[in-house]
């Protein structure tokens, strides 16, 4: 007589092949250890189809690390709603990849204390210490320092957004109250640090973001020193 | 940085995969997604103990489970004495997690729920996270036999749980 600890091992395909082939004839060769078999297999992929819907299921806003984005919420949002247009859209998974890295990164960066980049107000992630610094003050066309601007323009909404790349990451920030919000924050990824990632150009889910974002072009240098002028209104 | 950058990539993939394990242990969603939470706040702290090239979802299950069997002492210590406390507090507590779960997956976690903590975790790892017998042994430090036996019980009692 075999035991439960044997019948489970086969049924999970722990043993052998001769050891397996053993238990398997001795299943069939039982109508009540065939019905059991079979009760146990039924039992398991419900368990398994129960459980596995949570692999599908959108995570949660709150594993962003306690950062909650609505933006970074409507910018998947935004994407779904473009993917019936032809060309440019990424699948949605990419989007919700981005989101999820958006959100750990943010996690990560906001408790270092004054020299984060970012901060949080009000459940909204804004630029902080020399990410801000840069946004404010730094040209596209007269790049310096450890942060660099990419593309200066207005959204949908008038106001003036920048893409930025740093060391580790890069992003999109929108004027927001007198301040940068950050809009998107995407982890550079691996093998595309530094100078590489640079002549690669932008990440392309950040590509996606601005794309979304964007209303008329890029601003001109003199439109964009002109903006600067005005405080980025 | 370039690896500290695979580590974080590499965790937000695992998200749903550590959802799914907090609800197999946990007794409600809305525990679980605490569990959840709390691991990846632990991992982002540790992860200079995580060693590249090692498998990264045994790590985070491993660290998973800890907590959750911290979380479980601690409150069966509390219970005895704040169990009323306890039960009031449930009667405020937000339905929205209850309401997202399906009905199914209700029903499934109520059944582990009544299964004792140590076969409830060798079920999870092993019928639902899909791990082979030595892998769970290694991850939970027991012997493969402890954890062949804790197996047989934990789905004997499902079967009669989950009456099919």
């Amino acid at each position: 007589m075999m035991t439960d600890e044997t019948l489970f091992a086969w049924l999970d395909g722990e043993l052998d092949a001769e050891q397996a082939a053993r238990v398997a004839a001795e299943v069939a060769a039982d109508p009540a250890l065939s019905k059991r078999v079979a009760e146990h297999r039924s039992m398991h992929a419900r368990l398994k189809h129960a459980f596995d819907g949570l692999l599908d299921a959108p995570v949660p806003e709150r594993f962003s690390g306690a950062v909650s984005t609505p933006e970074v919420v409507d910018f998947a949002a935004a994407k779904r709603s473009r993917e019936g247009r032809a060309g440019a859209s990424l699948p949605r998974w990419a989007a919700l990849a981005a989101t999820l890295a958006v959100g750990i990164l943010v996690g990560t960066m906001v408790p270092r204390g004054s020299n984060a980049p970012v901060e949080l107000q009000d459940g909204k992630v804004y630029a902080a210490a020399a990410l801000d610094d840069a946004l404010n003050r730094q040209l596209a066309s007269a790049p310096g320092g450890d942060v660099r601007i990419g593309l200066t323009f207005r959204d949908q909404r008038g106001a003036i957004c920048r893409s930025f790349t740093q060391t580790a990451a890069s992003g999109l920030a929108c004027r927001d109250s007198g301040r940068w919000q950050v809009r998107g924050l995407f982890a550079t990824p691996e093998g595309q640090a530094g100078t590489y990632r640079m002549a690669a150009g932008p990440d392309p889910n950040l590509a996606a973001l601005i794309d979304s974002t964007m209303v008329g072009g890029p601003l001109t240098a003199d439109q964009e020193k002109s903006a600067q002028a005005g405080a980025w209104h | 940085m370039e690896r500290s950058l695979t580590f974080e990539h590499d965790l937000a993939a695992m998200l749903p995969r550590l959802r799914r394990f907090a609800h197999a242990l946990s007794r409600n969603p809305a525990d679980a997604d605490d569990l959840t939470q709390a691991t990846i706040e632990r991992a982002l702290r540790s992860k200079a103990q995580w060693q590249a090239g090692t498998r990264l979802d045994s790590w985070l299950f491993r660290i998973m489970r800890n907590l959750w069997i911290d979380t479980v002492r601690s409150r069966s210590r509390k219970e005895k004495f704040e169990s009323l406390a306890e039960e009031l507090e449930k009667l405020g507590e937000d339905p929205r997690g209850a309401i997202e779960a399906s009905l199914e997956l209700q029903r499934v976690m109520a059944a582990m729920e009544r299964l004792p903590d140590e076969q409830r975790e060798v079920v999870a790892l092993i019928l639902i996270e899909g791990f082979g017998y030595r892998e769970t042994a290694e991850m939970l430090d027991l012997p493969i036999g402890t954890v062949s036996s804790r197996l047989v019980r934990g789905r004997t009692a499902l079967l009669e749980l989950v009456g099919m």
